[in-house]
């Protein structure tokens, strides 16, 4: 059967999975792999699966592309099990990025990018105008690296290939098995925002594997916590695995501050801000925020300039109001209730 | 030194570069014999050691077999082959001395072909795997062209070693160099061996040389830029 989901329509596909799990050795073993994940991630959403080494998340990634069959259970994409689909023609059809790239050492750029259009059977003309719009579009310049060979590029440029490759066909399902983990903190922040900009842009829905939580929570729309013998513990928008961690091992695995790490999931924008002094005043100040900036810079700036307040400006240079150190505060006092259940 | 300018004469005497003793008629026969040879170990060695490396099974096992066949000197095979190139009425000379050349050429070609298919990154064949390449794509445009530096070792290993021993067919009543060399021994004309050694080495370098160029033209340049000649596990298995 041939998968034809999502093609040319730009829109993500739902991926959801029903008990699943996965036993090696003796069925079923003492310590599985998986154990009866159950989860959906809908369409155009970035489901991001965290948690320590050995937990099931690499394993739970790939089943969806079959290079894992699950023991029991069942993952459906679009609601037709991919265990009823040709491995090959599926795999064509799910893009797959894996940490160390696996690009092809003996092709250059271009014909890396342009491999699964190729096993498609795509005609040449089509096949190399979508390579300079993949390549375009991760930010590489098609004139300079078209004809380059893996081995002259920078790992961060390996990473932005390995991404377009993934791409290429449009695929309605990313998988990213720790994508970023082998290049270095400057890089890997700008591969992550770029990757949100073009997820958003094409719509793909995306499950990414990281056990990097701070990464976990600035990629997922929803964030799947997992713990040792691959059982799934919580699976939650980011805002509310921070306000409220299932289990005492999601509280741990987050981290001790997380009220902290909450901080740069919010903007200026979204806070409350207090408008009750005049414009007169605000020429006094010697800090000013922006209402895009995230709550963590905010506080950030505030106490680097050793002040409890600061005047916050839309990005029309608008006054909107001030940030206050009691604001935020409150915020915390009335968050349990209010974002729950938000997503 | 006047060894050395009988040695000139000799390889300048016009009388050497005709008939079907001349050198260009030996060169032709001793390169049709190790052509041949190469090719058989060739057609034998090269689809078992992909499909071996491919499915990563048994290879341990076929390695030592063909290397114990290595370990059997080629004068003995040579002699084993006579009965044999008789009994399918292949005559004497030209068969027999590739029969006995075939089991010199299958090690290298074998192990070289086993190694490089399985030292590929894994990551590079999950990689083709996890974007929808089947078996064969995974090794005609993966597995292959990756490992083509290993494998082109190995069938250059396998060619200049056939060269150069095929000059034991002499023995058998074969043409070659190597009647140079047994015909020198038998009328003690020094020259005349001497000769036929400095044209096997040339010819031995001149297939090193070819394989050389060979891999410059069949190995991907990325693959050149990327140092990986130096994991040659036949040159360190013979070093």
């Amino acid at each position: 059967m041939a998968l034809t989901l999502g093609r040319g329509d730009r829109k993500g596909a739902t991926v959801t999975f029903e008990h699943a799990s996965k036993y090696y050795g003796a069925s079923p073993g003492p310590s599985p792999a998986v154990d009866d994940l159950s989860l959906q991630v809908e369409p155009g959403e970035v489901c991001v699966l965290v948690g320590p080494s050995g937990c099931g998340k690499t394993t739970s990634l790939k089943m969806v592309n079959r290079l894992v069959e699950p023991s029991s259970g069942r993952v459906l994409i679009d609601g037709t099990d991919v265990a009823a689909v040709d491995a090959v023609s599926l795999r064509r059809s799910v893009g797959y990025v894996i940490q160390q790239v696996g690009l092809f050492p003996h092709q250059t750029v271009a014909e890396n990018v342009g491999t699964v259009p190729k096993l498609l059977g795509w005609p040449r003309a089509r096949i190399n105008a979508r390579i300079d719009e993949l390549m375009d579009l991760v930010g590489l310049d098609p004139d300079q690296m078209r004809n380059r060979y893996p081995a002259q590029l920078s790992g961060g440029e390996r990473q932005r290939v390995g991404l377009a490759r993934a791409m290429a066909a449009e695929p309605p399902v990313m998988l990213m098995d720790e994508p970023f983990a082998a290049v270095d903190p400057l890089v890997r922040e700008r591969l992550q925002d770029e990757l949100l900009r073009i997820q958003r842009q094409l719509g793909t829905t995306v499950l990414f594997v990281t056990h990097d939580i701070n990464e976990a929570l600035k990629m997922g729309t929803r964030v799947a916590v997992m713990e040792q013998g691959g059982h799934l513990a919580q699976y939650s928008p980011p805002a509310e695995i921070l306000a409220r961690p299932a289990t005492e091992y999601v509280a741990r695995f987050v981290g001790a501050d997380r009220a902290l790490k909450s901080l740069a999931l919010r903007t200026l924008g979204q806070m409350d801000l207090e408008a009750r002094r005049g414009s007169a005043e605000i020429q006094d100040q010697s800090i000013s925020l922006g209402a895009d900036q995230t709550v963590r810079d905010a506080l950030s700036a505030l106490l680097a300039a050793g002040r409890a307040e600061g005047p916050v400006f839309g990005s029309d240079g608008r006054f909107l109001g001030f940030f206050t150190l009691d604001a935020l505060v409150k915020s915390f006092v009335r968050e349990p209730e209010s974002s729950g259940n938000s997503t | 030194m006047n060894f050395l300018i009988g040695v000139g004469a000799w390889l300048v005497g016009p009388a050497h570069w005709q008939g079907g003793d001349g050198i260009p008629v030996r060169v032709m026969e001793h390169l049709s014999m190790s052509v041949a040879a190469w090719a058989v170990a060739l057609c034998l060695a090269l689809p078992l050691g992909l499909f071996l490396g491919h499915t990563g099974r048994g290879g341990g096992v076929a390695i030592n077999v063909a290397n114990i066949a290595r370990a059997i000197p080629s004068l003995a095979v040579l002699s084993l082959s006579l009965p044999l190139a008789f009994g399918l009425g292949l005559g004497l000379g030209f068969w027999p001395t590739v029969i006995a050349l075939v089991p010199l050429g299958i090690p290298p070609i074998l192990i070289n072909t086993y190694t490089a298919i399985r030292s590929v990154d894994k990551d590079i064949v999950e990689a083709a795997r996890g974007m929808g390449m089947d078996g064969w794509q995974v090794l005609r445009q993966a597995e292959v062209p990756t490992g083509a530096p290993v494998i082109l070792t190995g069938l250059r290993t396998a060619a200049v070693t056939i060269v150069a021993t095929a000059t034991l067919g002499a023995i058998v009543a074969s043409g070659g160099l190597g009647r140079y060399l047994v015909d020198g021994l038998a009328r003690q004309d020094e020259t005349r061996l001497f000769v036929g050694a400095l044209l096997v080495a040339i010819l031995a370098m001149l297939t090193e040389g070819a394989f050389a160029w060979l891999g410059k033209a069949v190995v991907s340049p990325g693959l050149q830029q990327a140092g990986r000649h130096d994991q040659e596990p036949w040159m360190m298995w013979t070093g």
